[in-house]
Parts: C-alpha cells; sequence; structure tokens
C-alpha cells in the first residue's frame, strides 16, 4: 500500500472511530474511579467498623439505663390515661386465661363433688343424710361445706382505742402481729369514721376466699380471719364461740401470753 | 399485762415524722421524700418494752387529724421543723389542746433538722421561745438526738 494510502485509511479510521473510543476511554475512567471507591470504602470499613461497633455495644448498654425509668414513666402515663384501650387490648388474653381457669376450678369442683356422691353409701353418706334431716340443711349444702371446709386462720384481740395487741393465736406466719393490729384499728377507725354511723362499727372485711370477722366489745375487739365458706350459720356460731370465750377468759389485766394461750386451747 | 406503748407523732407536712421515725426504727434515712399518706405504723422493741409508732399523716392544724387515731396514745411526739417557722407557729396551743384531751399522754417536742440549723440561726425572740419548750433537737438525717428521744420515752413510761 501507498503512503497516502495509509494516511487516508488512517484518516477513515480517525473519523469513523473517534467517538467510540472516546466513549471507551469516558467508560475506563469511570471504571477505575469506582475499583478505587471501592478500595477505598474497603479500607475505610476496616477502620471504621470496629469503631461503629463498639459505640453500638456502649449504646445497646446504656440505652437501657438511660431511657429506661422515661420509657417505664410514659408507659405508665399512657396506660393511666388510656384504659378503655388497655382493657381491649388485654381483654381477649386475660379473658380466656380467666375462663381457663374457671374451667379448671369447676373441673376440681365436680370432681369432689362426684367423690362425695360416691361415698353415699358410706358412713360419712349416711350420717350426713341423718343430719340433713335432723337439721333440715339440703344434703348438697352439706357437700359443698364439707369441700369447702371453713378454718379459722388466725385471731387478734386488739384493745380498741390503741390498737394494741392483747393477744392472739395464728397457724400461719404472718407479718408483725403488732402492726397488724394497729394497722387492722387504724383501717377500721377510718371507715367508722368517714361513715359517720353514728355507734355503729365495723364488723366485716372480705377479700378473696378470706373474711375478717371483727367482734367488738366494750375495751377491746376479736378480728378472727377465716378461709372457706363463711356463711351465717358458721357466722353465728363464732359469734357466740368469741362471746363465751370473753366471758370466760378476758380481763383487762391478763397478760398477752394468757390470753394467746387461752385462744389457742379455745379455737386450735 | 401488755407491755406496748403507743407513740403517735404528729406535725406539719415534711417536717420529717416519718425520717425520724425510719432512722429510728431501721436506722436509714432516705433522701428520697415521700408524703405520708393517712397513718404509717411502725414497731421497735426497746428492752422489755415494744413501742408501736403511728406516724400520722401531717397536717397544719392538730383538730383536722381523725381523732380516732389519736385514741389510746401513751405518747404523742409533737415533730416541727427548725428551719421552716410555719410549722411551729401554734405549736403553744397544740400542746395545751392536747395535754386537755389526753391528760394521761407523756408529750414531747422536738425540732427536726438541726442538721441545717446554721444555715438559718434562731435568731427570733419568738423562734427562741419555742426552742425554750422543745425537750429534744433533732435530725433524722444524722441521728442526732433520735435514739435519745425515744430511749427517753420509752424509760418514761416503763415508770
Amino acid at each position: 500500500m501507498h503512503q497516502g494510502e495509509e494516511t487516508k485509511i488512517d484518516l477513515l479510521k480517525n473519523l469513523l472511530l473517534n467517538d467510540d473510543r472516546l466513549e471507551i476511554n469516558a467508560l475506563k475512567l469511570k471504571i477505575k474511579h469506582l475499583e478505587d471507591l471501592l478500595e477505598s470504602k474497603k479500607q475505610l470499613s476496616k477502620k471504621v467498623d470496629p469503631i461503629i461497633d463498639k459505640k453500638l455495644d456502649a449504646y445497646t448498654e446504656e440505652i437501657p439505663i438511660a431511657l429506661g425509668p422515661v420509657i417505664t414513666e410514659s408507659l405508665k402515663n399512657e396506660i393511666e390515661n388510656s384504659k378503655d384501650q388497655v382493657v381491649d387490648a388485654l381483654y381477649p388474653i386475660i379473658g380466656k386465661m380467666i375462663k381457663k381457669y374457671i374451667q379448671k376450678e369447676f373441673q376440681i369442683l365436680s370432681e369432689k363433688i362426684n367423690s362425695q356422691i360416691k361415698k353415699r353409701f358410706s358412713f360419712m353418706g349416711f350420717f350426713r343424710t341423718a343430719k340433713s334431716k335432723f337439721t333440715g340443711v339440703e344434703e348438697d349444702q352439706l357437700i359443698l361445706n364439707q369441700i369447702g371446709e371453713t378454718e379459722i386462720q388466725e385471731i387478734y384481740i386488739i384493745e380498741k382505742n390503741s390498737g394494741i395487741l392483747k393477744g392472739n393465736y395464728s397457724i400461719t406466719k404472718t407479718i408483725d402481729k403488732d402492726v397488724l393490729s394497729g394497722m387492722l384499728t387504724a383501717i377500721k377507725s377510718f371507715v367508722e369514721d368517714a361513715f359517720k354511723t353514728g355507734n355503729d362499727n365495723l364488723e366485716s372485711i372480705e377479700y378473696g376466699l378470706y373474711n375478717i370477722h371483727i367482734q367488738n366489745f366494750k375495751t377491746y375487739y376479736i378480728a378472727v380471719v377465716v378461709h372457706g365458706v363463711f356463711d351465717a350459720n358458721y357466722q353465728q356460731k363464732l359469734k357466740d364461740k368469741l362471746l363465751n370465750f370473753s366471758k370466760k377468759h378476758y380481763k383487762a389485766t391478763a397478760s398477752n401470753s394468757k390470753l394467746s394461750n387461752a385462744l389457742k386451747t379455745s379455737f386450735s | 399485762m401488755s407491755n406496748s406503748k403507743k407513740i403517735v407523732l404528729l406535725g406539719h407536712f415534711g417536717v420529717g415524722k416519718t425520717s425520724v421515725m425510719r432512722k429510728y426504727v431501721t436506722d436509714e434515712f432516705s433522701s428520697d421524700y415521700k408524703v405520708t399518706i393517712g397513718v404509717h405504723i411502725l414497731k421497735k422493741d426497746v428492752e422489755d418494752i415494744s413501742l408501736i409508732l403511728w406516724d400520722i399523716e401531717g397536717t397544719k392544724d392538730i383538730n383536722r387529724i381523725n381523732k380516732s387515731y389519736l385514741l389510746g396514745a401513751h405518747s404523742f411526739i409533737i415533730t416541727y421543723d427548725i428551719t421552716r417557722p410555719s410549722t411551729f407557729q401554734n405549736l403553744e396551743s397544740q400542746i395545751t389542746g392536747l395535754k386537755k384531751d389526753f391528760p394521761n399522754a407523756l408529750i414531747k417536742v422536738i425540732g427536726n433538722k438541726v442538721d441545717l440549723l446554721e444555715k438559718t440561726a434562731i435568731q427570733e425572740d419568738r423562734d427562741k421561745q419555742i426552742v425554750s419548750i422543745t425537750d429534744y433537737l433533732t435530725s433524722a438525717k444524722t441521728g442526732e438526738n433520735i435514739e435519745t428521744l425515744f430511749l427517753s420515752i420509752a424509760s418514761e413510761l416503763s415508770k
């Protein structure tokens, strides 16, 4: 080929391929830039990641301490201010739990009743039938009473004005009896004073399966903590027993130990 | 006979009744002030006597207290805050009233927060007069005179 022809071909190549070459060069530059960027990010990440991890760990530990009380307080306020919504949200869960509990209790009760009925022809069964006919109390009521046996858990003799404990008997371990006597007297005084019902006295406090029967005397009162069925019949018997106890054993000058022993003998 | 004695603590809001009682019973002073609601009862055994301490809700006027809380008390501790004159303004008339209603009860007057006394030195004649009818200047914070106060009450009640 002649030299002149070669120059022409080069010129033609330049004319035809110039744009593509420019584009390729620009792409090469872009790829190089991206490669540099990736490399520098990797290097940066190596240096920065441990610092970030450390900071995150520190935040994880510090945030509950710093924000815990604030969040708790906010939640409390939120619950306080939106009781209905909270109840609506919890009802399906709590409702199911209560339903399950009641079903279980009914099952236990049913089993106990079946067991009592099976014993119908035992000596106790005949005794119960006879007792029912004699007292006029329905036999099923007697069965229920046997199931939920009533038990005296604690008895306190307390000076009316001062709330000072004069004697006590207990089958359970309780908080300080002197403090309990004082608090019971304070509650009693508060109720009697708040409702201003003349000379009427607080005579009963109920909580769950427990019942505190309060029998008032002139200068003292006797508080009896009863667990189980506390019907009118049992209450009347208890009242009579407490009256007899008072006549027989109570003296203002009696020592705490003497009264406590008398309670134990009479009610255990 | 029972060896328990009812001691009632009276005084304005924030004079330190609960702190005095807590310092004596549990030897703790809490800076977290909590307003007493109604009545709070604690017990401390001193030798052969049980002191049943009734910490009554603070009020400006003793006549507004539920009187039944005071019944049967063997002793009253009237507490005022030595740094706040408003807490001992009607002290003398309150003592007179208590003596009239409970002639057999032992009455002790204490000026609490004596640890802050330097900052608010007693200067007024009237304040000096109040201090003169005070049995003990106490500090629930440092424990100053707290034990002495209750021991003297136990001692006098056991006579």
